[in-house]
């Protein structure tokens, strides 16, 4: 019986692989064309998928050598890059009573890492959460000449 | 002396308590075992994202998935094969088709948005390029994926 057990024991100290913590982010993507309606600023016009209230934040991601993320533009300013003084910045636009965002659209440079892109992502989560905010965030792909 | 004999001991140690204990690792490590792990690629190494929320705490623990781990390259990884582009397409293609059919079937029906109600779990490597990565994500939405579900690690560790 001791024997049997030891065996089994010894199968699973064997075995075992601590699984990672792997966390998500939930998505609803809607095909190209609608999701590129949205990228243009903010404006009064109704979207047909969006409810009035609904302001886009229009954000540009670029890429530097490597893939890094080397430029973010909000609306029209250019914010830091570090995460934190991005999440802090990103609260001033979320969190401002008379800019009514409560969704952006991220225009992606197609040369940047995933990995950059989720730290973004990451702080745009945050500072939804901050702003008391359901995040709803969508992307698409920087097109050649755009964000200039 | 006669009654020397009767003196004797029989020193056997009580081993009850050691099963209960190996009984006890046994169970712990049942528990744990992680079954599912087919769909991790240890090839592929995950952003990290602290906000980033477990399944669990998601809500859609028992919504159907279709998990794509893409390597660093952009490709990919379906049963241990890495996949260009062109392959990956037509493998989401037929994923599509068989989540379509499996709604004929059983009778399901499309989400409200339209859509599959399957959704995308992307594990994408940390050092894909955003373009592989959107061509990847184009090719789901063109079959009707409209669920997305971004992998990343919640800490460094």
């Amino acid at each position: 019986m001791l024997d049997m057990a030891f065996q089994l024991l010894t199968f699973f100290v064997l075995t075992y692989h601590a699984a990672p913590i792997e966390g998500q982010f939930l998505m609803n993507l809607l095909p190209p064309q609608p999701a590129t309606s949205t990228a243009e600023a903010p404006s009064d016009k109704p979207s047909e998928n969006l409810p009035t209230t609904l302001r886009t934040l229009p954000t540009v991601l670029k890429a530097g050598p490597g893939g890094r993320l080397a430029q973010i533009t909000v609306g029209e300013l250019s914010v830091p890059v570090e995460s934190k003084a991005l999440e802090k910045e990103l609260d001033k636009y979320l969190q401002d009573p008379n800019l009514p965002f409560d969704q952006t659209l991220i225009k992606i440079d197609p040369r940047l890492k995933y990995g950059e892109m989720m730290r973004v992502i990451n702080a745009f989560s945050n500072a939804f959460v901050n702003a008391k905010k359901t995040p709803k965030l969508s992307f698409d792909e920087l097109g050649p000449g755009e964000g200039e | 002396m006669a009654g020397s004999s009767n003196l004797e001991f029989k020193a056997e140690p009580n081993l009850t308590p050691l099963l209960d204990v190996v009984f006890q690792l046994i169970t712990f490590f049942m528990l744990v075992i992680n079954f599912s792990s087919d769909n991790y690629d240890k090839r592929v190494k995950l952003p990290v994202a602290e906000s980033a929320r477990p399944v669990e705490a998601a809500g859609e623990g028992n919504v159907d998935r279709l998990v794509l781990n893409i390597d660093r390259e952009g490709r990919l990884l379906e049963g241990g094969e890495a996949q260009p582009l062109h392959k990956a397409v037509e493998t989401i293609r037929r994923q599509a088709a068989f989540v379509k059919l499996n709604l004929k079937i059983t009778g399901g029906k499309p989400d409200p948005s339209g859509g599959l109600p399957t959704i995308i779990v992307l594990r994408a490597d940390r050092d894909t390029d955003f373009q592989a990565l959107n061509s990847i994500i184009k090719a789901c939405q063109a079959n009707g994926f409209r669920k997305f579900a971004f992998k990343a690690m919640s800490s460094d560790s």
